[in-house]
């Protein structure tokens, strides 16, 4: 019980809204709405809604590094293509059996934080920052997506795996559970709705203690103000790195999700545009609080989904506008500004009232 | 031993000479300042000392150990600490908060309250230890950096105009605390302008002209000297003022 | 190949990608250095400035007339966003960039619903001519000159006119220029256009030379980048100095391996330069002026 105390605490912090009782009770509430859900609904639609989940972990992990760390990191999309395929080619190469799917998940995820460490090497301990940085990444995006659309010839193979060039690579096998009666074999269904589900509340709720630790402290202070940070004696180039590396590892778990959920990945989901989705959900919610990204992402995604109905350039405007005037209007986020709003109600109110000077 | 000391220290921005041969030496347990019209070169002085700018010659040791290619948290985690002209705190986080982040690696979860709660009374700061930093008085803002710099507990405090935009209690009041800290151990480096509060604190005095140490001494023999008083009245021959050299 | 042929194609193929460096950076670059502002929709000024030079020039108008408008039909949409976007964003730089990504993304999308996937382009002008048995486009030589004008007419503007020197004055020392009388805020819209006109400018004259989708302007994002990042803040100790050095990278990597790795040795070039230098060629030349 003790032990339980204890790690509830660890989940709460000033670096995360919503805390004490109530919170929590909310949040068991749409936990249990949301394993509820696929009794109420169609394999089918279940397994759509899974899509929805597989973006969450990147946006998460941007989260970390844009609104927690302040570092404008525009190539997320590097991380989440290169995860993809890295799966794609574990897979198609070695196969589904014994749960090596599994393994090439963590192998995949293990490949986008090694490049995250090896790109946020030269990055950070170059002290690049600020709009650099965010050009630099998305430069490193842009290159990736043209170097896959050009693999389209036979010679662009590893081992039994075609890289296939602009119309991507496809057919790799979706995620496999070992089974003493058989494999379980997850199609976008809902055994996969479960482990995603499941897998994003683990996430979540380990960022969580990740920024309420002493780690997620510093990683403010250098939000706010990088060199008083240094000149407490934290060398701020670690702290930035890692929070890089964690928020590469999501977006390739995303990355990976993805692959496996529609057994196909392009070079175009590390495009410019692809690139710039998951600044939009990101931002709109409030990049500077994990449980508001959360949210904020789930709901601009539903609201794509809806107008992707009259197709997709069209939501993609919408999405454009929806940032700018984010920016614009709400620069910290739709969820921030409403609080603001509601508090500069109340104290107005008060204001108004005759006893409002005491 | 000094616990540091600069040698023939020089730095160079393009053609401008900002720090010109500077040979300084505090010795433990003094506190120190550093004088000097704008533009002497004081700001560039403490930024080499932090390592925010590498020399273009000479070295800096601190407590005998050749510093001078040290990165500035590494100077930091060898016994030193600043506080910065401009509030250097992190304006969107509660006080406690900033204090916390600078105090987390230097104490156990479980002492580590107590402490802040010690540091916030130390500050006369603890009725606003719930409120964001950013919100403080100008005062109140540099009094929490200069607890975020002793919470350290570094051999060698660094303010760099630690009373400016301050009132003249506010003033004294910090020069109190500087003679509290430096009653417990700590050596104290501090450019400033307000005479008062180096006549109050001061053990001794240096001047800094056109990136040349001027003259050194007691606080009562640098009033006395007549060349001191030329500089910062501008009769001082200075044909060579660096310009665009900040202060 | 004798060595006066392998010079000259060497030395071709260095002019090519200089002026494709300088012409795809320098719009930008007025922008960030003048502004601190990196503008993510410049691909679109660059796209908006080849199809209405296409456009045009489907009209009747000739070429040269058509980029010229391509320009300055670019120039003027600059001054509409930086009215109705940018001027609200000066004091969050790092929101502009945010905020100019929404505007791509818009200009990209809304160019595909409105004029389709693709624009009938108009065939590259003058021919080629010989050299030692290889043949070469007169049109990349017309395109050096423009990159090699463009340096010249900044520098003009910059140095010897009232606009530059209000321009100057602003971006050293903002409140006391307007102080001095100088419409800041003008002096901002007019930098904004200009880096406008000057990607609309760079569209224009490479419009004849490429297939024009809505997609295009990341063709040439990518390079105005490296070379904005490697320059720094300074249009002429930077931009030029950094096209310069990433041609000579580039033009070596695309004949020996083909064009794509030319970008990928760009973007190598650029992520160990700014580990060694990180305020730039500019800020390198300018030795810490701090």
């Amino acid at each position: 019980m003790n032990a339980l105390l204890r790690f509830f605490r660890r989940l709460e912090g000033p670096q995360t809204l919503g805390r004490g009782p109530g919170f929590w009770i909310g949040f068991l509430v749409v936990l249990a709405g949301a394993c509820a859900y696929p009794v109420f609904s169609d394999g089918y639609t279940v397994g759509n809604t899974v899509y929805f989940f597989t973006w969450i972990f990147m946006a998460l992990g941007l989260s970390l590094i844009w609104g927690y760390g302040g570092a404008l990191s525009f190539g997320q999309t590097a991380f989440f293509g290169i995860a993809g395929y890295s799966y794609g080619i574990l897979t198609i190469n070695f196969g589904a059996a014994y749960g090596f799917t599994l393994v090439a998940v963590v192998l995949a995820m293990a490949v986008a934080a090694l490049f995250a460490v090896l790109l946020g090497y030269f990055l950070y301990f170059g002290r690049i920052s600020g709009v650099f940085l965010g050009i630099v990444t998305l430069s490193v995006t842009l290159v990736l997506e043209r170097f896959m659309a050009q693999t389209a010839g036979p010679e662009w193979k590893i081992g039994a795996a075609r890289l296939n060039g602009f119309n991507g690579m496809s057919n790799m096998p979706p995620l496999t559970v070992p089974w003493p009666g058989g494999d379980i074999v997850l199609f976008p269904d809902v055994q996969l709705y479960y482990v995603v589900l499941g897998l994003l509340v683990v996430v979540y709720l380990g960022l969580r203690i990740l920024v309420n630790s002493p780690f997620g402290n510093v990683l403010v202070a250098i939000r706010e103000n990088p060199e008083r940070a240094e000149m407490l004696g934290y060398d701020i180039r670690k702290y930035q790195l890692g929070a890089f590396v964690i928020g590469a590892a999501l977006a390739g778990l995303s990355g990976v999700l993805y692959t496996s959920w529609g057994q196909y990945i392009t070079p175009s989901s590390m495009g410019m545009t692809a690139a710039a989705l998951p600044i939009v959900w990101v931002a709109v919610g409030g990049r500077s609080d994990l449980t508001t990204t959360l949210v904020g992402t789930v709901v601009v995604l539903s609201v794509f989904q809806a107008l992707t109905i009259h197709g997709s350039q069209y939501a993609l405007v919408v999405m454009g506008v929806l940032l700018v005037l984010t920016v614009l209007i709400a620069p910290n986020g739709l969820a921030f500004a409403a609080a603001g709003l509601i508090a500069r109600l109340f104290r107005g109110r008060r204001a108004a009232s005759p006893a409002g000077d005491a | 031993m000094p616990i540091l000391e600069t040698r023939a220290l020089n730095k160079r921005f393009g053609g401008l000479h900002v720090t010109n041969n500077v040979d300084l030496a505090l010795e433990a347990g003094e506190v120190h300042c550093l004088i000097g019209p704008n533009g002497a070169g004081k700001s560039t002085l403490f930024r080499l000392i932090l390592g925010e700018h590498a020399p273009s010659s000479g070295s800096i040791l601190f407590a005998g150990e050749d510093i001078t290619a040290f990165k500035p948290f590494q100077r930091i985690r060898r016994g030193m600490s600043v506080k910065f002209q401009v509030p250097g705190i992190f304006k969107a986080l509660s006080v406690r908060q900033n204090l916390e982040i600078a105090m987390q690696h230097h104490y156990e979860p479980a002492g580590l309250a107590a402490e802040i709660g010690r540091l916030l009374d130390f500050l006369n700061l603890a009725p606003e230890a719930g409120r964001l930093a950013g919100n403080l008085s100008h005062g109140q803002k540099q009094w929490l950096e200069i607890g975020m710099a002793i919470s350290l507990k570094p051999r060698l405090l660094l303010l760099d105009e630690p009373t400016a935009g301050m009132s003249p209690e506010e003033t004294h009041a910090t020069g109190e605390m500087v003679k509290r800290l430096n009653a417990e151990g700590m050596t104290v480096l501090a450019v400033e302008h307000d005479m008062a509060f180096v006549r109050q604190v001061a053990h001794k005095v240096t001047v800094l002209h056109l990136g040349q140490v001027f003259a050194q001494g007691s606080i009562d023999a640098i009033v006395a000297d007549e060349r001191v008083a030329d500089i910062y009245l501008g009769k001082a021959p200075d044909h060579a003022k660096p310009e665009g050299a900040h202060a | 190949m004798d060595v006066g042929t392998l010079a000259f194609s060497a030395l071709y193929q260095f002019g090519d990608a200089f002026a494709f460096l300088v012409l795809s950076a320098c719009g930008l670059a007025v922008i960030f250095g003048m502004m601190g502002v990196i503008n993510l929709a410049h691909g679109e000024f660059i796209m908006c400035g080849a199809y209405v030079t296409v456009s045009a020039t489907h009209a009747g108008l000739p070429l040269p007339l058509s980029i010229a408008l391509g320009a300055l039909v670019s120039g003027l949409v600059g001054v509409l966003v930086e009215r109705v976007v940018i001027r609200h964003l000066y004091t969050r730089p790092l929101d502009t960039i945010v905020a100019t990504w929404g505007l791509s993304l818009i200009a990209t999308q809304g160019t595909l619903i409105l004029l389709g996937s693709t624009l009938a382009g108009v065939g590259t002008p003058f021919g080629s001519f010989q050299v030692g048995g290889y043949s070469y486009s007169v049109y990349r030589l017309v395109l050096f000159g423009a990159a090699v004008a463009v340096l010249v007419g900044l520098y003009v503007l910059f140095n010897a006119t009232r606009f530059g020197v209000m321009a100057r004055a602003t971006i050293q020392v903002p409140h006391m220029a307007a102080a001095l009388g100088v419409d800041t805020r003008l002096v901002y819209s007019l930098t904004f256009a200009l880096g406008a006109g000057l990607a609309g400018l760079a569209g224009g004259l490479y419009a004849p030379t490429m297939t024009l989708v809505p997609t295009m302007g990341t063709t040439f994002i990518m390079e105005a980048f490296v070379t904005v990042v490697v320059g720094g803040a300074d249009v002429f100790l930077g931009t030029a100095p950094a096209a310069a050095v990433l041609a000579v990278v580039k033009a070596t990597m695309t004949s020996l391996y083909g064009q794509l790795f030319g970008q990928i040795g760009l973007l190598l070039a650029v992520i160990i330069v700014i580990r060694v230098l990180p305020r730039g060629i500019s800020g390198f030349l300018l030795r810490e002026r701090a």
